[in-house]
């Protein structure tokens, strides 16, 4: 779906750049975010943190303009009320508790004193704090103050959340809890942004992914989608079957192929083609011609690690 | 792409109102303040200058008090509830009131800028406006209980005792002091709050707003010295609030020479479109610095 035609329940960035001075921000974004998971992923300095900035109303456009739900975020008192932040870095009033550091941000969206007790225990809960409610903040294992600034992310019940870094300091445990509740508010409608360096675990959560580099946005989209994209890498293909050898010589027989790997088993096949579309069909009629039982085929490099190195790079330039 | 069937519902229940929700803000505020005894001591010391304005006033009215006390015409001499009295009063409360907003006010916006708590609050239903505010909040009330608010209690209590003639004769007595604390009130809170925005450092930014006030008021002197001119006294706060207040108390044609701390040099004072020309420019100046450092994020990471 294109920016100009968008509905209420997309996030819009039309043309947005943000420069710091001279420092470039974020340059000519143009993205649509529905609901669903979206991760932000680059390198440091990609315009992960700016992105996230801009879509919370903290800092303003140099030149461009975002809608959230219809909202412009020039206006926090409307999109405060629907928005939840989690910011990367530890941000927290200092001597508060763990309770009234929710609590009092509660009050603050002109929750009744009634509504803000019982959404700060629903979501001290939540998060697995509750325990830990009356100890000050200040006192909290990084783990834990990832945790609570979830928590207070979390317990106005947003629409759009928003995550920098969710995971950072979380244990194992921790991180399958937090992931389940990305995937449970995704499925509810809701616009779950988050960006994260840990490529295998944006995998797990992500509908979609935004791969951003020195301010540009790479790719956009459904992961798969992306990857087909990149015309110019072969795309990587596993297949386990009973003769690899036959359909390894049968691929080299047509334009695109690259590389054929036998596995040392003898029943896998790992091959690198540019035209995997040709290669599906191909694979079809040789199973149908010679008989070649086929127990699996799977793309190997369809996922947002493979598509980041594509792209960015180990070192975070662009390709 | 997945397609989700939406089943979240936004809270469409009650919400408080706007303004008391920049209570919230100086809530725990209150708190940090009260656990310190110092500050509560001072605190409490600051309303001693009143306690004896009132016992000067009760006294002043009640002739067997005084015929006990045997001071019955000199005290009238001495003690005249008038401009000066009031004066005296609001100088001195607002002095202590300098103190203690160089102690509080310091620590208000620095700890959530080294903290990252403004993003915080700005991620919220909430404007930079109201941010600070609400930070200025504690500062408002305080410096309004040690200033304006005994003042009034006072002229209150005189108007009691004298009667209805004399409160209507004295009319301005009040407006004057309620208007000339907030103008001292506005002026430190600003000072406070953008000195606190900017200097991180507690006892650096308390020791920046005393040097404000003392070390420029040198500045302003050796000028007026050097120069042989009255203008330096521009620099000098404590002479440019002072003109303002004796304008409030008494316009164009003023018996005394202002309140105590805040005197105006007679044949020295200045035009007071000067003063408040200057007054407006040291405000314009902290809500810029306030302006500048009040942001969601600012740091290129």
């Amino acid at each position: 779906m294109t920016p100009e035609n968008k509905p209420a329940s997309l996030i819009t960035f039309r043309d947005v750049s943000r420069f710091y001075g001279e420092v470039l921000g974020i340059n000519r974004v143009n993205l649509a975010i529905p609901p669903g998971v979206t991760s932000l992923v680059g390198p440091n300095g990609s315009g992960k943190t700016t992105l996230m900035n801009l879509l919370t109303g903290l800092i303003r456009p140099t030149q461009g303009s975002i809608d959230v739900l219809g909202v412009s975020p020039d206006h926090p008192e409307k999109l405060g009320r629907f928005v939840g932040y989690c910011a990367q870095f530890d941000a927290f009033p200092k001597g508060m508790t763990g309770y009234q550091f929710l609590y009092s941000y509660l009050l603050l969206h002109g929750y009744t004193a009634a509504e803000s007790a019982e959404r700060t225990e629903t979501a001290l809960h939540r998060v697995n704090m509750f325990g830990a409610a009356q100890r000050p903040v200040g006192a909290y294992s990084k783990g834990m103050r990832q945790r609570i600034k979830l928590a207070q992310a979390i317990a106005h019940d947003p629409q759009v959340l928003v995550l920098d870094e969710p995971l950072n300091g979380l244990d194992p445990m921790a991180r399958a809890e937090t992931i389940a509740l990305f995937r449970e508010w995704g499925e509810k409608g809701r616009h779950v942004i988050a960006s994260s360096h840990v490529l295998h675990e944006v995998d797990r959560i992500s509908d979609q992914v935004i791969l951003l580099s020195h301010g540009y946005v790479v790719a956009e989209g459904e992961i798969q989608g992306v990857r087909s994209e990149v015309k110019e890498q072969p795309m990587q293909i596993l297949v386990r079957c009973d003769r690899p050898d036959v359909l390894a010589s049968r691929l080299f027989e047509r334009q695109g192929a690259v590389e054929a790997k036998i596995s040392t088993d003898g029943k896998g096949l790992l091959l690198r083609t540019k035209d995997a579309d040709g290669f599906y069909l191909m694979l079809n009629r040789v199973v149908l011609e010679q008989g070649l039982e086929v127990e699996s085929v799977a793309p190997a490099d369809d996922d947002v690690n493979s598509v980041y190195q594509y792209l960015i790079g180990a070192e975070g330039a662009t390709v | 792409m997945a397609v989700y069937k939406k089943t979240y519902r936004p809270y469409d229940g009650p919400l408080t109102a706007a303004g008391p929700r920049l209570l919230v803000i100086p809530r725990y505020a209150f708190d940090d303040l009260r656990k310190s005894r110092f500050l509560a001591i001072f605190f409490l010391s600051t309303f001693l200058y009143p306690l004896i304005c009132a016992l000067l006033i009760w006294l002043e009215h009640n002739a067997s008090a005084l015929r006990v006390l045997g001071v019955g015409a000199q005290l009238s001499r001495v003690i005249t509830i008038n401009a000066t009295f009031f004066l005296s009063l609001l100088g001195w409360q607002s002095m202590l009131a300098l103190f203690l907003a160089a102690f509080v006010g310091p620590g208000r916006i620095s700890p959530d800028l080294s903290n990252g708590g403004l993003a915080l609050y700005l991620a919220r239903p909430f404007s930079r406006l109201e941010y600070v505010v609400g930070k200025m909040l504690v500062l408002l009330i305080l410096m309004s209980l040690m200033t304006w608010v005994p003042g009034l209690l006072l002229f209150g209590l005189q108007g009691y005792l004298e009667g209805w003639s004399w409160i209507t004769a004295n009319m301005r007595l009040a407006s004057a002091m309620f208007f000339s604390a907030w103008i001292w009130i506005l002026l430190v809170c600003l000072l406070a709050l953008a000195l606190s925005a900017w200097v991180k450092w507690k006892p650096a930014a308390g020791g920046l707003m005393f040097g404000l006030f003392f070390v420029a008021a040198g500045f302003g002197t050796a000028i007026d010295l050097v120069q042989n001119t009255k203008w330096g006294h521009l620099m000098q706060i404590f002479n440019v609030v002072g003109t303002v207040w004796l304008y409030l108390f008494e316009g164009n044609n003023p018996t005394s020479t202002g309140a105590v701390f805040f005197r105006v040099t007679p044949g020295e004072d200045l035009p007071i479109w000067s003063c408040c020309a200057v007054l407006l420019l040291l405000g314009g100046m902290c809500l810029y610095m306030l302006a500048r450092k009040i942001r969601g994020a600012e740091v290129v990471r």
